[in-house]
């Protein structure tokens, strides 16, 4: 089986019930995994996202696309070996202490997803403490920490202090951004990446990572 | 577009019933004066009161209500494609660049330059690929013209660019006659154009209270071949009317009313557009004002007093005094057209385009306005209240906490509920600064490029711009 057109429609569409079950049914057919993640998913991926540069498809639509491939990906990664299907890297990511804005960290969260990153949210107000122990559990490759509020940005330094206490500064790549957050305020607390949105956010985590 | 909002009204049902009977007046005793003995004469036979010393023709009141009983209140500027016909008196509001100007701001060179005949082309081309610009009024003077083809070349060359429905200054009889040749050629047959008129001729009083027989020539010509027209007051508040609001609604509206009954004697039924283009003059210096906010309100009273008669209005908004797309530009041309619309006018022409009293045009000025317009249009379709869009069930779906984004809630509603502008810029301020600072003018300067770069070649068929060329050898090269 090589056809994914009924896969492909589906994710276009954001349509996850259908996607699910056109995934299962090549699995049933015995269509190859990296076909189906190729030809199928990631076709379509590639045609939301040219829907999107050119104004056809808004970001809620390109999302639920986004979140219709990680339903199927649910699916076919059971069935890759552990070393066959690596996801982009592993990204622990929230709003800082204090703040309880999440509407951006949350766009973030869901594009990072759709783009293959292995996403932990922690959800808002984190503080330092739980962004540096998640990041030890987790392995994290980034830690991205999103604010609303300048009065809260402090927070964002803070955390990378910890990350440093815990001796693993090394070890991640720090990522901020928020409506207050600048390119200058990034260098200033030497966070990695600074990335003005989500759109924007998934290109400088792959550039982090080196990752095309 | 089709108004959900309660329009807005200057005039109570009083002042409106004060005016008309004041206009009636000046119709009944003050008069018109008409500058041609044979029209005259025509008016004469058909029933007016002839004042012979002084040329005036006077509209006693019931012959005045008898002819204009005669004047359709609803009818359809054509597209040559259908696919933008402009229907008008269906409680529909529709807008149109202004024409005419003699002056570019080009903004290649940055300066004003004369207009000429390619400026039409490129109007009408801009015009054709702009959704909220229903039809196409001839932009400009085609300074690289002769005089005796104007108009030929002028509807020629608007024709060729654009399918929406055409319409025009003429000089001259002859200047309507040769569009009209020409569009009964480009329709096939005579009575294809008269049962579907794709253009259409506007003509002025002269402020206060005279019509030149030049211009009832043109009317008397275009009725008579079922050519949609208007005869447009445009009287100055303060110069060539009074200095009151009132005042100056009461005489245009005496010149409008006027301007519909001569249609009438001349053909019964004969398409006329109830026209208003009232101003003022700025009298510390004498300087002629198209764009102030007194032009807005009275333009929107002048609905009201169409409405009277159940005529559809040809009225203005959309123009500015500035000499450039710039803040004064925008709020000007903001402030009239949305007045105007919210007061539901059938067509408001000069509504894009439009710069230095009506003098000047800019391309960008036509795309910034298309946007204008788009706006004023989402605000005229008002908020829609059902079961869905109170959107009980997502706001108990979402919860707390949660966020509307991925919901299938926003994925229906969210392309009709919003107006996506084009131009305006909502990035935020570092992605701006990626970009080289964008601002709604360099970024209307693009699409301008765009849509001329696509745009340039004619729209009429090869064959057919072949025979026209040779029917009407008048005809120049862009």
């Amino acid at each position: 089986m090589s056809d994914f057109k009924g896969l492909t429609e589906a994710v276009i569409k954001g349509d996850i019930q259908t996607a699910v079950a056109e995934t299962q049914t090549a699995l049933d057919a015995g269509a190859n995994l990296q076909d189906i993640l190729d030809k199928g998913l990631i076709a379509a991926m590639d045609q939301v996202g040219e829907k999107f540069s050119t104004g056809q498809m808004f970001v809620p639509q390109m999302l639920r696309s986004a979140k219709t491939m990680q339903e199927c990906m649910k699916l076919i990664k059971p069935l890759f070996q552990e070393d066959e299907l690596a996801t982009k890297g592993k990204v622990v990511i929230g709003t800082v202490r204090q703040d309880l804005h999440d509407i951006g960290k949350n766009l973030v969260a869901m594009m990072m997803e759709g783009a293959g990153f292995a996403i932990t949210d922690l959800g808002v107000d984190v503080s330092p403490k739980d962004f540096t122990q998640k990041a030890q559990e987790v392995g994290a490759d980034i830690v991205a920490m999103s604010a609303l509020l300048s009065t809260t940005m402090p927070a964002m330094r803070e955390t990378i202090e910890a990350l440093q206490e815990a001796g693993i500064r090394d070890k991640v790549k720090v990522m901020i951004g928020g409506a207050p957050v600048t390119e200058n305020f990034a260098s200033e607390i030497k966070a990695d990446s600074y990335a003005p949105d989500a759109g924007s956010a998934v290109i400088a985590a792959k550039k982090l990572l080196s990752i095309s | 577009m089709p108004m959900r909002l309660p329009p807005y009204r200057p005039l109570s049902p009083e002042d409106v019933r004060k005016i008309d009977q004041t206009s009636r007046r000046i119709l009944e005793r003050v008069g018109i004066r008409i500058l041609e003995q044979s029209h005259l004469n025509i008016l004469k036979a058909a029933g007016a009161i002839i004042d012979q010393s002084d040329q005036k023709v006077r509209f006693e009141a019931a012959w005045l209500d008898e002819i204009l009983a005669r004047a359709p209140s609803q009818f359809i500027l054509y597209s040559r494609d259908g696919k933008n016909d402009v229907h008008l008196g269906k409680g529909k509001v529709y807008f149109a660049n202004g024409g005419r100007v003699f002056r570019i701001l080009d903004m290649g060179t940055g300066g004003y330059r004369l207009t000429m005949l390619r400026d039409v082309a490129h109007t009408a081309t801009l015009v054709h690929c702009l959704d909220n610009i229903s039809l196409y009024i001839i932009a400009c003077q085609a300074h690289d013209l002769q005089p005796q083809h104007y108009h030929l070349n002028d509807f020629y060359h608007a024709l060729n660019h654009t399918t929406k429905h055409v319409m025009g200054g003429c000089d001259s009889r002859e200047g309507a006659e040769q569009m009209w040749e020409l569009s009964v050629f480009i329709a096939g047959e005579e009575e294809e154009l008269r049962e579907k008129p794709f253009v259409s001729v506007i003509t002025n009083p002269i402020s206060p209270l005279t019509i030149d027989g030049n211009t009832l020539d043109i009317l008397s010509f275009c009725c008579s071949k079922s050519i949609p027209v208007t005869c447009a007051p445009a009287p100055i508040s303060g110069a060539t009317a009074p200095a009151t609001l009132a005042g100056t609604l009461c005489q245009m509206h005496a010149e409008a009313l006027a301007g519909v009954a001569i249609c009438q004697v001349f053909s019964p039924g004969a398409k006329v557009l109830y026209g208003a283009v009232p101003t003022t003059m700025d009298l510390r210096h004498m300087e002629y004002t198209m764009s102030s906010v007194e032009m807005a309100i009275m333009n929107g009273a002048a609905v009201q007093l169409a409405m009277i008669y159940d005529f559809p209005i040809y009225a203005s908004g959309g123009v500015t005094e500035a000499k450039r797309p710039d803040i004064q530009s925008g709020c000007e041309k903001t402030f009239s057209n949305l007045m105007v619309a919210m007061n539901g006018a059938d067509l408001i022409h000069l509504a894009a385009g439009m710069l230095d009293s009506g003098n000047s045009i800019s391309y960008e000025q036509y795309v910034i306005d298309n946007e204008i317009i788009g706006m004023i249009n989402r605000i005229l379709s008002g908020i829609s209240v059902n079961e869905g869009t109170l959107g009980f069930g997502v706001i108990e779906k979402v919860g707390p906490g949660g966020n509307y984004v991925m919901e299938d809630h926003t994925i229906e509603y969210m392309k009709e509920e919003f107006f996506y502008p084009d131009l305006s810029v909502r990035c935020n301020f570092d992605i701006w600064e990626e970009r080289g600072r964008p601002s709604m003018l360099s970024r209307a300067n693009d699409l301008v490029d765009e849509i001329l770069d696509d745009g340039r070649e004619g729209l009429l068929d090869t064959d057919l711009i072949l025979e026209i060329k040779k029917k009407f050898p008048g005809i120049q090269n862009l």
